[in-house]
C-alpha cells in the first residue's frame, strides 16, 4: 500500500506535501518523492524514508510553486531505488504521475510505447508516457488523462501534474482517493489522515470518477459529465472515539467476538451435568411433541440458521428446514401444532422476517425469536424469545452477531436434545465443550490478523472469489461470500463444495481465488477432490484446516484450533478478516457499503 | 486553584518483555489482576479521583486494549486513543497525546496500580503556579527506580536508576501533572544514551528551569515486573479487598473468601480454590481439583484432580486431569537473569496443553502453544510451540 498526496492552493505546495507524506508514512516507506509544478515540472525523489527525501529538497525560497503531488512507496514492481520512486515522468519531463495500486497490463502498454525510453522498472511509468502520447496527438490535458486511464487494467488511484497547466487530474479505480476542500486550496490524498490538520470537509471519489483540481476548487466528472460535488464533514475525533480506536466499526466488532461469545454463553450451561438452561417459557411437553422446526431469516441470520439446522438435525433428530423469510409460506401440509417456527433476526425489526412470523402465527404455529435486541418488534409478536447478548452491532456487515446467533442456537439444540431425550448427557457434554471453546479459539484467529491481512492484500485483486465447504462448512461459505460482496463489491459466491462440478466450475480460471473450509465438521476428505479440480484450472486455494492436519495441498493455509463441530464457525472469523482487508485495500466504505442498510425494515 | 477536570493520559503502549510469554500476544497493561486488566485498575483510580476525560497512549498489541475499553461507555467516561507506533520512550509516548490534550493534564503508567488519592493530590497540586507536579513515594531500596532529590517544597533533580551512593530513598511514583508548556520541553529534550526519549529527562529539564511540586504518597503502589509478581500482587489485593464467588460452583466445592471467580467461570464439584487464587471469564476447573494461590486466565480449562499451587495458567490453556504443579520456592532464569528463591509453581502459556498426570517442576515456564505429553515432566523455560513427550 502506497500513499499519495496532491495540493493546489495559494501557499507554497512543498511544505504541505511533506506534512501529508509524513502523516501517510505508515502506509509505505521504502521511497518517497514530490513533483512541483509551474511552467516546468520539478521532481525530487529518493529511496528510503520521508526524511531521506528531505535532504534532497530545495530550500523553501527556491520552491515557491503552489501546485504539487507527492508519494510514499512500498515496492511491488521493481526494487526500492531512486529511479523507481514516484513521481514518474514521461521522456520530456512535462507529465508527472503518482500512483497507488497495480497496473496489470503495463507490459503490453510498454511494448506499444516501444519507441519511448523508460527509466524505471515500475508499472506506473507507462501512465505518464501514455498521457504524453495523447498530448503529442493534440488532446487537451483532461482528455489525455482520461484516455490514458481508460487504457489501464488493474487497480489504481493516480494524480497527474502537467507542466504549464494549473490543474491536477485525479482518477481512481479500486484504490482509495479522497478530495479535501480547504479555504482557497484543495487537497488530494489516498487517506484523509494526510490533510486532516488542514480540513475536515471531504469528498470520496467513486470508481472511475475524474477530479480536476484548480484554483477555484474541484470539478468531478462521471462518465464525462460534471456532477454536483457532495461533501461530507469528517467528525474525526468523535467518530474515532466511538470506534474505540479502530478504523471501522466492523473491525471493532470482529475483535469483540470472544467477549460477545462469553456473554452469549454466560450462565447458560453446566458442562459436567451436560445440561443447558435458556430460561424459555415453551413447555417441555410441547417441545417433546414438535415434529419439525422451521427457521426463517434473511441474509447473515439465514446462514446462521442453516448452521443451526445442520446441528439440530444431527443432535436432536428433529426435522429442520431453513427458509428465506421473504419466500416463506406456511404450506406443505405441515401440522401447525407440531411445528416450531424460529425467527432469527439481529435487530428484531427485519420486515421480511416479521411478515413471515405473522404468517406462521396465523397458521397456528408457535414461534420463537432469536434476536440481539431486547424490546424489539419481533419479541412482542412471538411466543418466546431467546437473546444472543452480542451487544450493539453498528457495522452494516454483521460479524459478531453471526457467531453469537450460531452459539445461541447450538445451545438451543443441546437443550432440545436433552428435553427430548435424543442426546445423552455425555454427548451433550461433548457438544458443550466445543461451544465453550469458541471464545478462546476465536481469539487465536484474531492473533493471526497480520498474516490474514497479508494474504488478503496478495489475493484481493482476483477476478472472483468462490467459497466452498461441506456440511457446517457450507453455511460458513455462504456467509464468507456475503461478507466479501457486501463490503468489497467483489464477485463472490458460496457453494457446497460438491456443487462446483455441477456448474460453477465453468467460471474458475487462474484469476479465481477459492476459499475452502476443510476443518472438522466439514467433511474435509471429500472436499479435497474439489480443491484439486479448481487447482487443475489454475485457481489459488486458501484453506482453513484443523490444527495439526496435513495440508500441503493448500496454496495458503489458515489453522483452526481443534475444537470439534464448531470449527467451521471459527473459520468464519478468517473469512471476516479476509473480506475486511480486501475491502480496505480497495478503499471501500466498509461500515456503510453502498446501497445497503443495517436493518432492513421494508419488504 | 486547580482546573475543574483535567485530562488523564495513561501510558499503555509498552510490551513488558520480562513477562514473556504472557506478553507475547497481549500488552503488559492487559495482564489480569483479580480478573481485571492492570490498566482497568489504573483507570478506576483515575475515575475515583473525579476525572472523566482519558487518553490511552497505545502501541504494542493495541487491539486488545481498544477491544476491552472501547470508548469508555462502560465506565461512563470518555476514552480516546493516541497511537505510539514505535516504542521510543515515555516522553515520546506523552508527545503522541498532544492533540488530545487541552490545558493542564495528568500522566500515569498504565501498568502500575496506585490509589486514587495519588491522582487527586497531584491534580490538586497543579495550582496554576507550578510547572509540574509529581507523586513521590518512599521505598526501602530505590536503585531500580527514578530517584528524586527534594529541596523544601520543590523537586530539584531526578535520576533514573542511579548507581552511586544514594542521596535519598524517595522515588518517582509515576503520577505526574503537567501544563501544556511541557510539550515544548519534550520537543527540546534529546534522547537518552539508549535512544529513548524519557519523561525523567524531561522532568530534570523542567526542574532546572522551573518548579516541580512533590506530592508525597504512601498508599497502594503495586508493580508487576516478572510473572511471579502477578501472584503476589493478586494475593495482596485479594487479601485487602476480599474475593468474589459469583461464578458457577459445583456441590461441595470450597472457594476461599480471598479468592475471586469471574461471573462466567465454573468450578466443579469438591474442588478447592484457595486463598490468593483467581479464575477468569469462561474458564473452567473440573471436579476434585486443588488450586492455591494461582491465577487462571480466560477460557482456560483445568481438568479433574489437578493440583496447582503458585501457578499461572494462560488464556485458553488446558491442564489435564491429575496434573501436579506443587509450587513453592524456585530459581528461575529469564533473559540471562537469575532469580533465586521466588515463590513460583510455574506458568502455562496461552493455548498450551498439558497432558494428564504430567508434572510441572517449580519455576517451569511453558511458552504459548506448548504441548506436554501425558505423564511427562516439564521444567525450566520452554519456548513457544515446543512439544514435550514422556522420556
Amino acid at each position: 500500500m502506497c500513499g499519495i498526496v496532491g495540493y493546489v492552493g495559494e501557499d507554497a505546495a512543498l511544505p504541505v506535501l511533506m506534512d501529508g507524506l509524513s502523516n501517510l508514512e505508515y502506509r509505505g516507506y521504502d521511497s518517497a518523492g514530490v513533483a512541483l509544478v509551474d511552467d516546468d515540472v520539478s521532481v525530487y525523489k529518493r529511496s528510503g524514508e520521508v526524511d531521506a527525501l528531505r535532504s534532497a529538497l530545495p530550500a523553501a525560497e527556491n520552491a515557491p510553486q503552489t501546485i504539487g503531488i507527492g508519494h510514499t512507496r512500498w515496492s511491488t514492481h521493481g526494487p526500492p531505488t531512486d529511479a523507481n520512486a514516484h513521481p514518474h515522468t514521461d521522456e520530456s519531463g512535462r507529465v508527472a504521475v503518482v500512483h497507488n495500486g497495480i497496473i496489470e497490463n503495463f507490459e503490453t502498454l510498454r511494448e506499444e510505447l516501444g519507441d519511448r525510453t523508460f527509466t524505471s522498472d515500475t508499472d506506473t511509468e507507462v501512465i505518464p508516457h501514455l498521457i504524453a502520447a495523447e498530448l503529442d496527438g493534440g488532446a487537451t490535458p483532461q482528455a489525455a488523462v482520461q484516455t490514458a486511464a481508460d487504457r489501464l487494467a488493474g487497480s489504481f488511484a493516480i494524480v497527474v501534474a502537467i507542466a504549464g497547466v494549473d490543474e491536477l487530474f485525479a482518477i481512481r479505480r479500486d484504490s482509495p482517493l479522497v478530495v479535501g476542500h480547504g479555504d482557497g486550496e484543495t487537497y488530494l490524498a489516498s487517506d484523509v489522515t494526510a490533510f486532516l490538520e488542514e480540513t475536515r470537509e471531504v469528498t470520496y471519489l467513486e470508481d472511475d470518477d475524474m477530479a480536476v483540481v484548480g484554483d477555484d476548487g474541484v470539478t468531478i466528472y462521471r462518465d464525462g459529465e460534471p456532477i454536483i460535488v457532495e461533501t461530507e464533514q469528517l467528525e474525526w475525533e468523535a467518530d474515532a472515539a466511538e470506534k474505540g480506536g479502530f478504523d471501522h466499526y466492523m473491525l471493532k466488532e470482529i475483535h469483540e467476538q470472544p467477549r460477545a461469545l462469553r456473554q452469549t454463553l454466560s450462565g447458560r450451561f453446566d458442562i459436567d451435568a451436560g445440561t443447558v438452561d435458556l430460561d424459555l417459557d415453551l413447555e417441555e411437553a410441547y417441545l417433546n411433541s414438535v415434529e419439525e422446526i422451521q427457521i426463517i431469516a434473511c441474509g447473515t441470520s439465514n446462514y446462521a440458521g442453516r448452521y443451526a439446522a445442520e446441528l439440530l438435525e444431527s443432535v436432536t433428530e428433529v426435522r429442520t428446514s431453513v427458509e428465506v423469510a421473504s419466500e416463506y409460506e406456511f404450506d406443505g401440509g405441515r401440522d401447525p401444532w407440531r411445528t416450531l417456527v424460529v425467527a432469527v433476526t439481529q435487530s428484531g425489526e427485519t420486515a421480511d422476517t416479521l411478515s413471515a412470523v405473522r404468517k406462521a402465527k396465523q397458521a397456528g404455529a408457535r414461534t420463537l425469536a432469536v434476536t440481539n435486541t431486547l424490546g424489539s418488534t419481533v419479541t412482542r409478536e412471538v411466543d418466546d424469545s431467546l437473546f444472543i447478548r452480542a451487544g450493539p452491532e453498528i457495522g452494516v456487515a454483521a460479524t459478531k452477531t453471526f457467531a453469537s446467533q450460531v452459539a445461541t442456537l447450538s445451545l438451543f439444540a443441546v437443550y432440545l436434545g436433552r428435553v427430548r431425550g435424543s442426546v445423552s448427557s455425555a454427548e451433550a457434554t461433548t457438544v458443550l465443550e466445543s461451544i465453550r471453546a469458541l471464545p478462546g479459539a476465536v481469539q487465536q484467529i484474531l492473533d493471526d490478523e497480520d498474516y490474514i491481512r497479508e494474504v488478503a492484500e496478495e489475493h484481493g485483486d482476483s477476478n472472483a472469489f468462490f467459497f466452498i465447504g461441506r456440511r457446517f462448512g457450507h453455511p460458513v461459505s455462504l456467509e464468507g461470500a456475503l461478507k466479501l460482496k457486501e463490503i468489497s463489491y467483489d464477485h463472490a459466491e458460496g457453494f457446497p463444495a460438491g456443487e462446483l462440478k455441477h456448474g460453477p466450475l465453468a467460471l474458475v480460471t487462474p484469476e479465481t481465488t477459492v476459499l475452502a473450509v476443510v476443518t472438522e465438521g466439514s467433511n474435509a476428505d471429500e472436499t479435497l477432490n474439489n480443491i484439486k479440480e479448481v487447482q487443475a484450472r489454475g485457481a489459488t486455494v486458501i484453506g482453513a484446516a484443523s490444527a495439526g492436519d496435513s495440508t500441503e495441498y493448500l496454496d495458503v493455509q489458515f489453522s483452526v484450533p481443534d475444537i470439534g463441530l464448531l470449527e467451521p464457525l471459527v473459520t468464519n472469523v478468517y473469512w471476516q478478516l479476509f473480506a475486511y482487508y480486501v475491502a480496505k485495500s480497495k478503499g471501500r466504505n466498509i461500515d456503510k457499503p453502498r446501497n445497503l442498510a443495517k436493518s432492513v425494515t421494508v419488504e | 486553584m486547580s482546573q475543574s477536570t483535567p485530562t488523564a493520559v495513561i501510558l499503555a503502549a509498552g510490551e513488558g518483555q520480562r513477562l514473556s510469554p504472557l506478553t507475547n500476544r497481549r500488552p503488559k497493561p492487559m495482564l489480569p489482576v483479580v480478573n481485571k486488566p492492570l490498566l482497568e485498575h489504573v483507570l478506576e483510580a483515575v475515575i475515583d479521583a473525579g476525572i472523566e476525560e482519558i487518553v490511552f497512549v497505545v502501541g504494542y498489541e493495541r487491539d486488545r486494549i481498544q477491544t476491552y475499553f472501547g470508548n469508555g461507555d462502560d465506565w461512563d467516561v470518555s476514552i480516546e486513543y493516541a497511537v505510539q507506533e514505535n516504542q521510543l520512550g515515555t516522553a515520546h509516548a506523552v508527545q503522541q497525546a498532544e492533540s488530545h490534550v487541552d490545558g493542564d493534564f495528568l500522566v500515569l503508567n498504565g501498568d502500575r496500580i496506585i490509589g486514587s488519592d495519588a491522582v487527586a493530590d497531584v491534580h490538586a497540586a497543579m495550582d496554576g503556579e507550578t510547572d509540574a507536579a509529581m507523586a513521590v513515594t518512599r521505598v526501602p531500596e530505590s536503585e531500580a527506580y527514578g530517584v528524586v532529590t527534594l529541596s523544601g517544597d520543590e523537586i530539584v533533580d531526578i535520576i533514573e536508576k542511579p548507581r552511586d551512593e544514594l542521596a535519598s530513598n524517595i522515588i518517582n511514583a509515576g503520577v505526574y501533572g503537567f501544563t501544556p508548556a511541557v510539550f515544548d520541553v519534550i520537543d527540546a529534550t534529546p534522547a537518552g544514551p539508549d535512544g529513548e526519549y524519557r519523561l525523567t529527562d524531561v522532568l530534570a529539564r523542567v526542574a532546572e528551569n522551573g518548579t516541580i511540586r512533590p506530592v508525597r504518597y504512601n498508599g497502594r503502589w503495586l508493580d508487576v515486573s516478572y510473572p511471579w509478581d502477578l501472584l503476589s500482587v493478586t494475593g495482596q489485593l485479594l487479601d485487602q479487598d476480599g474475593g468474589d464467588t459469583a461464578g458457577s460452583v459445583g456441590a461441595g466445592a470450597q472457594i476461599d473468601t480471598a479468592a475471586h471467580l469471574a461471573s462466567t467461570a465454573a468450578v466443579g464439584a469438591n474442588t478447592v480454590v484457595g486463598r490468593g487464587s483467581t479464575v477468569a471469564a469462561n474458564a473452567r476447573i473440573g471436579p476434585n481439583a486443588t488450586i492455591t494461590r494461582s491465577v487462571i486466565f480466560p477460557d482456560a480449562t483445568v481438568e479433574a484432580g489437578a493440583v496447582l499451587s503458585d501457578c499461572i495458567v494462560g488464556a485458553n490453556a488446558t491442564v489435564g486431569a491429575n496434573v501436579t504443579a506443587a509450587g513453592g520456592e524456585a530459581t528461575v532464569v529469564t533473559d540471562g537473569e537469575i532469580h533465586s528463591d521466588v515463590i513460583f509453581g510455574g506458568l502455562i502459556g496461552d493455548n498450551a496443553a498439558v497432558g494428564g498426570a504430567a508434572t510441572i517442576a517449580p519455576g517451569g515456564i511453558l511458552g504459548n502453544d506448548v504441548v506436554v505429553g501425558e505423564g511427562a515432566v516439564a521444567s525450566g523455560t520452554i519456548p513457544d510451540g515446543v512439544e514435550i513427550r514422556r522420556g
